[in-house]
């Protein structure tokens, strides 16, 4: 990373630093959700609950009290994070440094599109997308089935098995498969070599860096999936299954005719959740392969962290917060549309 | 499928947007409040460094308590890369969360003096300017603002050196005297392979740490870099060009070892598989430290030229102490500086303690300089590096754009040895990217 002495960088494994939300102390919104009304009443007010109306319990009503206590919340939504992504906007529409930032409209975004090393990363983590989110859920799924199966024997042990990776430290794991993926010490090569497999240059080959990333995704994400898929299955009615195994159907028909249709909810939202996680990707390849070899790992994520935490480029770092934050936001609504409920 | 979205996807929705937005916060900066800072000349202060050298800087900690009561110090190791982040963040939010000395590599300080003007105390103020001529050749330069005021002193000053493994340069017959280039190297490579397994040198190929410094002192033996002095872009010069052929030529002959990944370089090392190590002064006390079983076996020789004829000295990098604006307390934080670096008993202290190699040109006096050193059979290694300073070397220009030339400039050299590119094409296309990210001109 650093040219600075004392350690050479190969025996430092590189911290990761977590990235900041905004800086500098938010005003208080003047407007707080305890105070926004519907159009016809203000809120607070007991006039719509004549019925309820108590002489002397004029100001905790029962219509105000849930206001009262989201109100924290909405404040620490306010202050953490409207406000920072509000500034950030802003900030996406400047140049320059510290508090001498000038209005330059639109130039970061047009940057943007100039700049190989952004499409670069988007591909990658599209790539990363494509390939990781079915494998990981379709791997997720077939594990849930099998948790969920009464011939297991010790399920909870199973379950608790499954679902620790997803508990490890994202640091932590690619620190460890950095490890592990080691070309001349690490144990992966050394099994791949008791069964007679050449050595893989894990880290070394844009192809081989990319599986090593998608495997340690996997290895993280597919428990805590899997327990989700799990507590869908659980929540099957068993009349369905009965029922359909009076009519003759096998265990393939059950599965696609009462279980998937049946976990549609929990399968959207892994998917979107796990859509939005990987497009958001830093941790696994910053630790893991710096985004390399020839940035054939780096993330959008990577490439933000690097214009606004080592080029300083705050700007243009939050033009590509906005340019990844509109395709979550379309990825997110062509999901929901394509899998939601039909109406 | 309806077209339009029920509220319930809305909900989904709503939620996925503000999952992306979350992350559009985390690109923010830049806009925090400046606080302001105080001469406050009493108090405790606080210094952020990292491991050896933050450990060398404990062991001044009570001289300085001793000579300046009513001042008290606290060292933190915030470790690195770590700190860059700390301090980036906290100079972008106006200086708050900083502590009063910094700690700060060349490659950070032109950033830092540039993109946070108001951020690192004017040191000037304080009385710096009388150590102008107190440092290593070629440093002064750096510690000057765009306000041509002093904003730090330098601490730590890295001549480069080749070491190189004694016993199997004998074992090949291969004279160190005859190598003035590394076109000699690379001749004798092979026969060093061919007489005991090892490859010349090593590098993190595929760039999973941004593993340039070979390439970058390659450009400094012959006075080019990244940038000229003007501050535009060089990075597709004809030196740069000549520095990349050089690593190609190396891995097309295999001598040139992959180090990429945690601790392989230490590994290849301790298993004799490297023949040299090019390294700065800094990796005398570090290979003495952590190769114990090979003692005897190494020496350091003067760094070959990249290009026949060509210079023979550079230094690598330096380190400095600073102290933010912010800080309540600078008179007392620049006491420390001056009583850390400038007294080269206690600069001498922290070398022996953190290898940490003197900028201060009165600390070479000191008897340890022209020492013999058992780890390197007796050679007088320090004063060979302390000689190579007095050659001159240029001042190198790492500019507020140091780090986006790093990250393109790795990212070409592992094109050239991942891919077989051609390191002009590679060189240009990076230049050309750098030139088009930073709105600098490229120099003709």
């Amino acid at each position: 990373m650093s040219v600075t002495p004392f350690e050479r960088a190969p025996d430092n494994p590189p911290t990761a630093a977590g990235t900041t939300t905004g800086t500098g102390t938010a005003p208080v919104p003047a407007k707080t959700a305890g105070s926004t009304g519907t159009a016809d009443q203000p809120a607070g007010s007991s006039l719509g609950h004549r019925r309820h109306h108590r002489p002397g319990r004029r100001r905790l009503t029962r219509s105000s009290v849930p206001y009262l206590l989201i109100m924290p919340a909405v404040l620490g939504f306010a202050t953490f994070k409207a406000y920072p992504i509000a500034a950030s906007f802003w900030i996406s529409l400047t140049t320059g440094n510290g508090n001498d930032r000038r209005f330059t409209g639109l130039a970061n975004y047009k940057r943007l599109l100039d700049d190989p090393l952004f499409w670069t990363a988007l591909k990658n983590t599209a790539l990363i997308l494509v390939v990781q989110v079915p494998l990981m859920l379709g791997l997720a799924l077939l594990v849930a089935l099998a948790l969920n199966s009464a011939k297991v024997w010790l399920r909870p042990l199973w379950r608790l098995g499954v679902f620790v990776p997803s508990l490890t430290g994202l640091v932590a794991a690619g620190v460890m498969f950095s490890v592990i993926l080691n070309r001349d010490a690490g144990l992966m090569n050394w099994a791949l070599s008791l069964v007679g497999i050449d050595r893989v240059n894990w880290l070394g080959s844009p192809f081989w860096a990319r599986v090593g990333v998608v495997l340690v995704l996997t290895w993280h994400y597919t428990g805590y999936n899997a327990v989700m898929y799990l507590a869908g299955l659980q929540g099957v009615p068993k009349e369905l299954y009965e029922a359909a195994m009076v009519d003759g159907a096998g265990p393939i028909r059950r599965f696609f005719s009462i279980t998937l249709p049946q976990l549609r909810p929990i399968l959207l939202l892994t998917v979107v959740l796990s859509t939005i996680g990987t497009l958001q990707l830093f941790d696994e390849p910053y630790v893991l392969t710096g985004g390399g070899p020839d940035n054939a790992t780096l993330t959008v994520t990577m490439y933000l962290y690097d214009n606004g935490f080592k080029y300083f480029d705050f700007g243009y770092a939050s033009a590509l917060a906005y340019a990844l934050a509109l395709i979550v936001s379309v990825l997110g609504i062509v999901q929901v549309r394509l899998m939601g409920e039909r109406r | 499928m309806s077209h339009h979205l029920s509220r319930r996807h809305l909900l989904q929705l709503a939620t996925a947007s503000a999952a992306g937005l979350g992350l559009a916060a985390c690109g923010s900066g830049g806009s925090g409040g400046t606080a302001s800072g105080a001469d406050g000349d009493s108090g405790k202060i606080t210094v952020w460094s990292w491991t050896s050298a933050a450990e060398a800087l404990r062991g001044v900690v009570p001289s300085f308590e001793r000579a300046n009561p009513g001042i008290t110090v606290e060292i933190q190791d915030v470790g690195e890369p770590a700190i860059w982040d700390k301090i980036t963040v906290g100079l972008a939010s106006g200086g708050k969360g900083l502590a009063d000395v910094l700690h700060i590599g060349v490659d950070y300080l032109p950033g830092y003096l540039d993109k946070f003007p108001e951020g690192i105390a004017d040191l000037s103020r304080l009385g710096a300017d009388k150590y102008k001529d107190a440092f290593a050749d070629g440093l002064w330069p750096t510690v000057i603002g765009k306000d041509r005021a002093v904003h730090a002193l330098p601490w730590e000053v890295n001549p480069l050196g080749l070491f190189y493994r004694h016993d199997f340069f004998e074992k090949a017959d291969v004279d160190p005297a005859s190598l003035t280039s590394w076109d000699d190297l690379i001749a004798a490579g092979p026969k060093i392979r061919a007489a005991t397994g090892a490859q010349l040198i090593g590098l993190d190929k595929p760039g999973t740490t941004q593993d340039m410094d070979f390439f970058q002192n390659l450009m400094q033996l012959q006075g080019a870099f990244y940038f000229d002095h003007e501050g535009k872009v060089t990075l597709a010069s004809p030196e740069a060009v000549k520095a990349l052929t050089v690593i190609k030529r190396l891995n097309d002959g295999g001598l040139l070892a992959d180090t990429a990944g945690q601790g392989t370089w230490k590994r290849l090392i301790s298993q004799g598989k490297l023949a040299t190590a090019s390294e700065a002064a800094w990796a005398v006390g570090y290979m003495a430290e952590k190769f114990p079983a090979q003692s005897g076996k190494w020496r350091v020789m003067q760094p070959p030229a990249a290009v026949p004829g060509g210079g023979r000295s550079a230094i690598v990098n330096s380190t400095y102490l600073t102290v933010s604006a912010t800080s309540k307390r600078r008179k007392a934080a620049w006491r420390f500086i001056e009583h850390a670096l400038t007294k080269p008993a206690e600069i001498n202290r922290m070398y022996t303690s953190g290898s940490v190699f003197p900028a201060l040109k009165a600390a070479y006096a000191d008897p340890m300089f022209q020492a013999p050193h058992p780890f390197y059979g007796g050679q007088r290694v320090l004063k060979s590096l302390v000689d190579s300073l007095s050659s001159g070397s240029e001042a190198t220009n790492f500019t507020s754009d140091y780090s986006r030339a790093l990250k393109l400039a790795s990212d070409a050299q592992s094109q050239v040895l991942l891919k077989g590119a051609d390191p002009a094409g590679a060189l240009q296309a990076a230049a050309a990217q750098l030139a088009q990210q930073t709105g600098r001109q490229q120099a003709a």
